[in-house]
């Protein structure tokens, strides 16, 4: 009984207070791409990211009735840091989808031109409305009906206070001068707008600050599919060296093998949390990855086949782009050259042979890099012109009479490099049975086969990395050696490794590329996701470094083009290598065929 | 005479103009749709000399080109080529898209684009030598993903080359009013959609508006054509096949032109 008394007021309480139309509710994850899509549009940088904000709570009146219920003291406001834009996960402010709907696109539109804008935070962002009003007509109509109707809903709720009085006032774009003394902070929220990041609410009207953002945005684990995102108190527990192992490291694996060391942290994911999680308001979040694994950074440098393994050499060093500085970090990534030992030399695995005959097969009806050659003395056809020339020649007894013409091959001025990712990412199955990294050994083996019938020049690399110190770069085959079984045996000897340096890896294939003799060269990567490593290598600045890199190629005339298996590619891949840069095979197993098909497209004439 | 229009955006007439006195070949990059082939013939009426237009192909052969023997009743008999024509003649001979020609065709180009300006024609043992209005023009879209089309670097050093892009604002505007006889209003808006569009180049599109679908716009909506159906035909339309990409166009069109049904 007293629970159900209890259900009532609240459901009382909540329609007294709660003013979101949640049917007429847009939610992010239908829009982000398109979203995406717009802030570039809108002129937003390229490389910034889109997530979904967190609650943050706001000191503002509240009705009677809202202070009872709880309600009202806490908003999903729209901010952005350096590297992404966060907005709420749904938007239901308005009794109109449309509307909803266009707010989201307001908020990224207001994000790309945030930056041109001066002030504080109130002026900013009566700037940037200004901006978009005067520059699109439709986002003058938005903002006048949208404007309205919030001021309607403010009014409903009768009783006006001072601070309420202030927002209406403020949303004059006429005004924009007069409107300085208001701080953000006095005005009630509005969802139009862009604000502070969370964390700095009290350094308001601050310029963008050099350190780093006060969260990284990884914390938006993709595992964890709350609906709505919640307030987090963050707990400064990020440091890793805070903390006290009662243990040595060395001893570390034995005891993982037996007991999960930290009970409080499980590794597997909890149902029942993402349950509760829904029904609390506020969750204390330490700044923590969730699982021990991931928790603890540390170098566990096993070598994961010690015998077979062999370092060719120290390593050398290349550079590394800095975004935030704007400059290369000078032999700041050792590049370590890996060959495999020791290996038997294998055949074309069986089940591979059928694909490999239909591959052969379908280049050469395809009828690749067949040249014309005229005036033979024999041939599949006769030339016409050859004949007619003969017929108005003056003498002809001089002319050689030949009259055929037919099509040979030509081997092609092409050299094309195959770097392959083997992060420890490509473990993870894409069926029961077969793993990414499986996917990929076909697709090599697979290339090398059609290659091989087309006499193009191609070498086979695989990459992965364990920090700036260690990229290992394993050589499967250069371009000197020829297909053999020993090249087969590499191929299939690969292992997963460690993470994903992606631009060390494209700088030393390009190094490699670069002094190879022919004309057209070609760089295809195979990946299956994001560039990344332990370090900060990792977002933005993996990121701009690759992109980085990739222009480089293309400088030393070098083709770049991707092929991945990462559904989540168009969010990073367009910016990477252009929109006809790469190719996104989504069903993995598909991509042995696919990849010599991908290289007829790029290479024919 | 029928005379094009052409607005000038940095100093390409003076450039071209200079060229021609001197004689020296030129190569012309720019991406599709941004006036290329109309600066040539408006640069050919400009200077009183006949465009030769060869719109090469990968199939097109040096004979094409310089030309060949015919038969008719009373024997065989030998038909010039546009780029023989030219030569003979005077006149620009103009080829579009020449990376669309395989390399091995284009070296019959070389002895004209150096101070020689002979074509030698060995099928008739003939050494022609350049008119001296003679002028040769080569064009290309540089934004194609094909790694074996290209010009060979030996043909492509025997040309003065001039880069285009698309228009200024202020220059495209003129541009499309002109060619459509839009108002102002209208012309300031579709260049306002191009300008957000072409940002998305290089990331979320291969190519982006061209001056040319612009005006296309620019002509449909000075016909009476509602605005927000000219835009969706034909910019939205032919850029992408993209659905969220469209969506995401299509509300940028919305932006300027208050939606109708079709």
């Amino acid at each position: 009984m007293e629970e159900h008394i209890g259900k009532v007021w609240n459901n009382f309480l909540r329609k007294k207070t709660d003013r979101a139309f949640s049917s007429k509710e847009i939610l992010f994850d239908e829009k982000s791409r398109a979203l995406k899509i717009f802030y570039h549009l809108m002129g937003g940088q390229k490389a910034q990211e889109l997530h979904v904000t967190d609650k943050r709570l706001v000191s503002r009146s509240r009705t009677l009735l809202e202070k009872i219920s709880g309600f009202g003291s806490a908003f999903y406001l729209s901010w952005q840091d350096e590297r992404a834009l966060y907005l709420p996960a749904s938007i239901a402010y308005f009794d109109d989808k449309e509307l909803n709907q266009t707010t989201y696109f307001w908020l990224t539109a207001m994000a790309a031109v945030f930056h041109t804008t001066r002030g504080s935070y109130v002026q900013r962002n009566l700037q940037a409305s200004k901006q978009l009003v005067e520059r699109y007509s439709g986002f003058a109509v938005f903002y006048e009906k949208a404007v309205r109707r919030s001021i309607e809903q403010r009014q409903d709720m009768r009783d006006l206070h001072d601070k309420e009085l202030l927002f209406i006032d403020s949303l004059k774009l006429e005004t924009i001068d007069s409107n300085c003394r208001y701080s953000i902070d006095d005005i009630y929220p509005f969802g139009l707008w862009i604000y502070p990041p969370i964390g700095k609410t009290t350094l308001l009207d601050e310029e963008e600050d050099e350190e780093e953002p006060q969260r990284a945005p990884d914390s938006l684990d993709k595992t964890e599919t709350l609906e709505m995102k919640k307030q987090s108190n963050q707990m400064d527990d990020k440091k890793e060296s805070d903390g006290l192992l009662m243990f040595l490291p060395d001893s570390l694996m034995s005891i993982l093998e037996q007991v999960n060391v930290d009970r409080s942290e499980d590794d597997s994911f909890d149902e029942d949390a993402l349950y509760n999680a829904q029904d609390l308001d506020e969750i204390t979040l330490g700044r923590k990855k969730a699982n021990l694994s991931a928790r603890i950074k540390m170098d566990l440098d096993v070598q994961n086949n010690q015998s077979e393994q062999y370092p060719v050499g120290d390593g050398h060093f290349i550079d590394e782009w800095d975004y935030k500085k704007e400059t290369y970090l000078k032999n700041y990534v050792r590049i370590r050259p890996i060959v495999d030992i020791n290996i038997e030399e294998i055949d074309l695995p069986k089940r591979l042979k059928k694909a490999a005959k239909r591959v052969q097969n379908e280049f050469d009806f395809m009828q690749l890099d067949r040249l014309k050659s005229s005036n033979l003395d024999s041939g599949d056809d006769i030339n016409l012109y050859s004949y007619l020339e003969f017929k108005s020649h003056q003498n002809r007894s001089l002319h050689p009479n030949r009259f055929y013409e037919s099509f040979y091959k030509k081997s092609r001025d092409v050299a094309t490099l195959m770097l392959a990712d083997i992060s420890l990412s490509t473990e993870a199955g894409i069926t029961q049975e077969l793993r990414i990294i499986d996917v990929i050994k076909d697709s090599l083996m697979l290339f090398c086969e059609a290659l091989q019938r087309l006499d193009d020049k191609f070498a086979i690399y695989a990459f992965s990395s364990l920090k700036n110190s260690n990229v290992r770069f394993h050589i499967i085959k250069n371009f000197k050696q020829p297909y053999s079984s020993k090249i087969r045996a590499q191929i299939d000897n690969i292992k997963p490794g460690y993470y994903t340096r992606l631009g060390a890896a494209i700088r030393e294939s390009s190094k490699i590329l670069k002094k190879q003799p022919h004309n057209n060269k070609l760089l295809l990567i195979i990946s299956d996701g994001k560039p990344n490593d332990v370090d900060r290598y990792d977002g933005r600045y993996g990121i701009e470094d690759t992109k980085k890199a990739i222009l480089e190629a293309k400088k030393l005339g070098i083709t770049p083009f991707c092929v991945t298996v990462d559904t989540e590619a168009k969010e990073y891949l367009p910016y990477l290598f252009g929109r006809g840069g790469y190719t996104l095979i989504r069903d993995g197993k598909k991509l042995p065929k696919a990849l010599p098909q991908i290289y007829i497209n790029l290479t024919k004439q | 005479m029928n005379h094009n229009y052409y607005l000038q955006q940095s100093n390409e007439i003076e450039l071209f103009e200079a060229a021609a006195s001197m004689r020296l070949p030129i190569l012309i990059k720019g991406p599709t749709g941004c006036g290329k082939t109309r600066f040539i013939e408006s640069m050919g009426e400009r200077l009183n000399l006949k465009v030769y237009t060869v719109v090469c192909h990968d199939d097109l052969s040096a004979a094409d080109l310089v030309g060949r023997h015919l038969i008719d009743e009373s024997g065989t008999y030998w038909q010039d080529g546009p780029l023989s024509k030219a030569v003979r003649e005077g006149g620009i001979c103009y080829l579009d898209e020449i990376i669309e020609a395989r390399k091995d065709t284009t070296v019959v180009l070389h002895s004209l684009a150096d101070y020689r300006r002979v074509l030698p024609i060995d099928r008739t043992g003939e050494l022609i030598e350049a008119h001296p209005d003679f002028m040769l023009v080569v064009s290309y879209n540089p934004g194609y993903q094909n790694i074996l089309k290209g010009m060979k670097p030996s043909t492509k050093q025997r040309f003065i080359s001039l880069s285009f892009t698309y228009p200024t604002p202020e220059n495209e505007q003129e541009i499309v009013i002109n060619e459509s006889g839009v108002d102002e209003s209208v012309a300031k808006k579709l260049i306002a959609i191009a300008t957000d569009i072409r940002q998305l180049q290089d990331s979320d599109i291969q190519e982006a508006v061209s001056t040319r679908l612009l005006v296309y716009a620019a002509k449909l909506i000075s016909r009476g054509f509602d605005p927000y159906q000219a835009c969706m035909h034909s910019i939205v339309g032919s850029l992408s096949d993209d659905d969220e990409l469209l969506e995401v166009l299509e509300r940028l069109i919305v932006l300027h032109f208050p939606k109708t049904e079709s």
